[in-house]
């Protein structure tokens, strides 16, 4: 379920993002001339930023000679001066990476969430599942409502084969591994949380 | 670390192990602890725990009739365990003669031998693209994240506030970043303005709640998923590369929690880098996968060198510094490292770093945002105030470290652990607080250190620059003068603000829960120090350009003194001083500056800063950091000229029992009984109990496999049959049960030593043969046992230190 709502925001993202990067307004290269002005005692310095010329080549970038600055008089001084660099980027890779970013930080964070909150909970039913599924092996669809939720973190391959076969009984023994994967892994971080925060014997 | 294999039952078994003190006090249930062993493998979806004799495992394991990779997890260790460096060469030894051996058999056999020839190089290759990639992401995150605090870009909201006003030409230089349209401050979007007094007021509100929300979210993080993914990982590393098993440490958690917390907690603004946290990732990324690659990933002793290359990519991609990486692997984290390992580390650094230079994070062409070039020369006479700098730095490290060990240990023993998320929170509320008044602490740290160490006039008009203008249209050079305006003033006020918030900051945020590295903190200490010093002398220089100090040679020039200079190596020493680096430091800071004209400078500095460190503090951070945790280190650039006999330090002591087993006399009962009342983690095997004379050496773990492969098979498994570790079993009584062989795990070649050997010999062969234990004899016969352990306390003994508490927590 998770794993699913998951791919379908990212398929929202990604169309969203082929849409967005058409219009782009922010290019990927630029000239960035810094120039020297000399206004009568005081030489100062300014930026001025020009979009690429084709060939590439931001020495023949031609600067408007005024351009907000206060520049009256020594006009004809402050062109020669000035010194362009051709920069780039690539807003793409940013965008990919800030996007993927946000995105692994809110599944922590709602996972996160329901490990505080839910799973205790759920803990508890599970349990009480687990003591209803021995009396009675073909009552499993409670099972099924939560279990993916939790396997979807761990394991493309056993919900893939999970979906796949039918059986009940090999899709209850994935499922049995799966959440045996998780249960260890919680007991793996539960050791790891007794060493640092209780004991004090690592990472001090 | 291992319990002493031969320490009787009755002997004090409460200042025992690290595995038992970190381990559940189920310590008896063994067969449960073994089942938790493999969690590294299991991670990464390889398990090594087949079934026994189902051909589940590769057939070029199977081969040698002295290895016993048929039962199952024998040449693993357990959790918190040290590991026998040559036991696991040699097991590497026989598998490669084992393949070139088949190479001729077959052209898959050939195809093999040309993989397992090969995977080493291939596995590093990918270690470097993988470590590239997520430091692109680390880096690119946390600007993103550290912008979020100021505002937000509307119609772009994944550009961080330089990359917004990236090309708007309505930025002038030395205005204030991010000063353009499409940028919008908190402020604008919540009030109106920009300026004023409510501007700020809400400007610093979401500077603050920012902060805490990320630094909250990083604490949680790591204390929900990944508790192993906090501090800087460095003393961790060093301490798994000498030999030590922390399951889980690199496993994929790790990685994954600390590449996210590293962003948060960067961009939370504290006090702290992402450096050192880049290591551990890079390390993570190694150790999954080295799992790729069996010959890596089933071998401890193989696996470190994967994890050293790793390590040596992590500071290449942090500093884009692919030679200072291996340098700082080299000199600083490994422990073994042959020039195999140079190589691929050097391969594995080069490949990272251009990975990262390709991803190209920063927009500004270099992997690193403080990247600078400097080609100004510098005077003979600069280097007195270079080796000040370094003595300055040895003072701030030594106060540093003083300071960080003392409130971990508070930490550590006082009620405050207790309350690691709440302390975040405080630390970070604390310095947001105090940091947002200050621009120079406002800003992230990186881009301080960027404008610290660059030359004023090509940069900003900030106040650090406000030199007096002199002009000379005439000859059309900008010349300023180094006469300092009234700004300068100002913002050496500022700095020294700074420099003590940040010093003060760092000491109580470095080693909280959430992922924390050094570097940065410690190279923006140096580099304010620098930078004052330097503005001070440029100033000495124009007020008295012919004092003898200056040999004349600033009486021309207007500017003979670069401040920025000094910043760099005020950072390198400082640095120097706290991480004790001088090699690897050196060939970082001038990788950083692109030129090498500052080498004597830099290791001038960073000489100075080792001597005045290494006289008023022992140790270095992680080393401090690696005792305060009583870490089984054994540190191989200490010297001991200690008397002492080897008789003295082995266990057991005079008058106490020494546990063993027979090669053929025992029976399987004796032997469970015998590992139920000790704890020792391998037993010598002895020909009888009266000759005592050495046959081998068997380790509990193996043996415990051996026992529980065979009680797998109810009606093999005899209580009273024999256990034999000879080749032919010895003549038996008619219908007696068949007597269990365990010649395979036998290891027949123990290290051994005399009585009589002197403790440097013995220390010696632990550091430089990366021994586990040693057999102590005399006169042929089995004496002790004297283990990494036995030795670690002695030293500390010698030291004048309690062994018990320091060690072993």
């Amino acid at each position: 379920m998770l794993k699913l709502s998951v791919l379908v925001f990212l398929l929202i993202e990604i169309t969203s993002f082929i849409r967005l990067t058409k219009c782009q307004s922010y290019e990927n290269a630029r000239c960035n001339c810094i120039c020297t002005i000399i206004n009568n005692t005081k030489i100062s310095k300014a930026q001025y930023i020009a979009n690429v010329p084709p060939n590439n080549d931001c020495d023949s970038v031609i600067l408007p000679p005024t351009n907000g600055m206060q520049v009256n008089n020594h006009t004809e001084k402050f062109c020669p001066t000035c010194q362009c660099k051709y920069e780039s980027r690539n807003t793409t890779t940013i965008k990919f990476v800030v996007i993927v970013v946000v995105w692994v930080i809110s599944l922590l964070l709602i996972y996160m969430m329901f490990l505080i909150c839910l799973d205790p909970l759920l803990n508890n039913r599970r349990r009480k599942i687990n003591y209803i599924e021995h009396t009675n092996e073909e009552d499993e669809s409670p099972n099924h409502t939560h279990l993916p939720e939790v396997s979807s973190q761990f394991s493309v391959s056993a919900v893939t084969s999970s979906s796949g076969v039918g059986d009940s009984s090999s899709s209850g023994n994935v499922l049995n591994r799966v959440s045996h994967h998780q249960d260890k892994w919680k007991r793996q971080v539960q050791e790891q949380r007794k060493n640092i925060y209780d004991r004090h014997t690592m990472l001090n | 670390m291992e319990s002493h294999p031969l320490k009787g039952l009755n002997i004090n078994a409460s200042n025992d192990v690290f595995v038992n003190s970190v381990f559940s006090s189920e310590g008896t249930n063994l067969r449960n602890r073994s089942s938790y062993m493999s969690s590294d493998d299991d991670m990464v979806d390889i398990t090594t725990s087949g079934t026994t004799g189902e051909g589940t495992l590769p057939t070029d394991l199977q081969y040698q009739p002295q290895d016993s990779d048929d039962i199952p997890g024998i040449g693993q260790y357990e959790d918190f365990h040290t590991i026998d460096w040559q036991r696991d060469i040699a097991r590497d030894r026989m598998r490669h003669r084992y393949i070139i051996k088949r190479k001729q058999n077959s052209i898959l056999d050939t195809i093999k031998g040309a993989h397992d020839a090969w995977s080493g190089w291939l596995c590093v290759l990918l270690v470097g693209l993988v470590t590239g990639t997520v430091a692109g992401i680390v880096d690119i995150g946390s600007s993103w994240m550290s912008d979020l605090k100021f505002g937000i870009c509307p119609d772009a909201f994944w550009l961080n506030m330089e990359q917004c006003c990236w090309s708007s030409n309505e930025t002038t230089f030395g205005g204030v970043k991010g000063n353009c349209s499409q940028w919008r401050m908190w402020s604008e979007i919540f009030g109106s303005s920009r300026v004023g007094f409510w501007a700020y007021i809400v400007s610093y509100l979401f500077f603050v709640i920012f902060a805490l929300s990320f630094a909250a979210l990083a604490a949680g993080l790591v204390r929900v998923f990944a508790p192993y993914a906090c501090g800087s990982g460095v003393p961790e590393i060093k301490t798994i590369l000498s030999g030590f098993i922390i399951r889980g440490y690199l496993g994929k958690w790790t990685l994954i929690i600390k590449s996210i917390g590293i962003m948060l907690a960067v961009s939370a603004g504290l006090s702290l880098g992402k450096e050192g946290p880049m290591v551990h990732i890079a390390c993570c990324v190694g150790n999954i996968l080295s799992y790729l690659f069996p010959k890596y990933g089933r071998n401890e002793a193989k696996k470190r060198e994967i994890l050293s290359a790793a390590a040596a990519a992590g500071v290449s991609v942090a500093f884009g510094a692919p030679i200072g990486g291996v340098l700082f692997s080299l000199e600083e984290v490994s422990y073994y490292f042959p020039l195999k390992t140079l190589w691929r580390s050097f391969f594995c650094a080069l490949v990272a770093a251009f990975v990262l230079r390709s991803i190209n994070p920063f927009g500004n062409e270099h992997s690193v945002l403080y990247y600078v070039e400097y080609n100004k020369p510098w005077n003979f006479f600069e280097l007195i105030p270079f080796v000040g700098l370094g003595i300055i730095g040895g003072c701030i490290a030594t106060i540093f470290i003083k300071a960080n060990v003392y409130w971990c240990k508070m930490r550590k023993t006082s009620k405050l652990g207790q309350y690691p998320v709440t302390e975040v929170l405080a630390v970070t509320a604390i310095t947001a607080i105090l940091s947002f008044p200050n621009p120079y602490t406002r800003m992230n740290m990186s881009q301080l250190i960027y404008m610290l160490f660059s030359q004023c006039g090509v940069s900003s008009s900030d106040g650090l620059c406000d030199y007096v203008y002199v002009s000379n249209i005439t000859v059309f050079k900008n010349t300023t003068s180094a006469e300092a305006g009234p700004g300068i003033y100002r913002a050496i006020l500022l700095l020294i603000l700074a420099l003590i918030l940040k010093l003060v900051t760092t000491i109580f945020t470095f080693g909280m829960k959430i992922p924390c590295g050094l570097f940065i903190p410690s190279l923006c200490l140096g580099s304010i120090t620098g930078r004052i010093v330097g503005i001070g002398m440029q100033q000495l220089a124009f007020r008295y350009p012919h004092l003898w100090i200056f040999n004349g040679e600033c009486d021309s020039s207007d500017d003979c003194i670069t401040p920025g200079l000094y910043a760099m190596v005020g950072a390198a020493a400082v640095l120097g001083g706290i991480t004790r680096m001088t090699v690897s430091l050196v060939v970082i800071m001038f990788e950083l500056t692109g030129g090498v004209r500052y080498i004597v400078p830099l290791m001038a500095a960073a000489m100075a800063s080792k001597w005045v460190g290494d006289a008023l503090g022992k140790q270095g951070i992680y080393d401090a950091h690696i005792d305060l945790n009583g870490y089984p280190f054994l540190d191989s650039k200490e010297e001991f000229a200690h008397v002492g006999l080897a008789a003295d330090v082995m266990q057991p002591k005079r008058g106490e029992k020494l546990n063993v087993l027979t090669q053929d006399s025992m029976t399987v009962f004796e032997v469970e009984t015998l590992m139920k009342s000790t704890e020792h983690n391998g037993f010598p095997v002895v020909v009888s109990q009266d000759s005592q004379y050495l046959v081998g050496f068997v380790l509990r773990r193996d043996l415990i496999l051996a026992l529980a492969n065979l009680k797998r098979n109810p009606e093999l498994y005899d209580g009273n049959a024999l256990v034999t570790f000879t080749i032919t079993a010895p003549q038996l009584p008619p219908n007696s049960p068949p007597p269990l062989k365990l010649k395979k795990i036998l290891d027949m070649a123990p290290i051994t030593i005399t009585d009589q050997t002197p403790m440097e010999t013995v220390i010696d062969m632990f550091r430089k043969l990366g021994l586990r234990q040693t057999l102590v004899t005399h006169n042929g016969r089995l004496l002790g046992v004297i283990t990494k352990k036995d030795v670690l306390r002695y030293i500390k003994q010698l030291d004048n230190e309690d062994p018990n508490t320091i060690l072993f927590n």
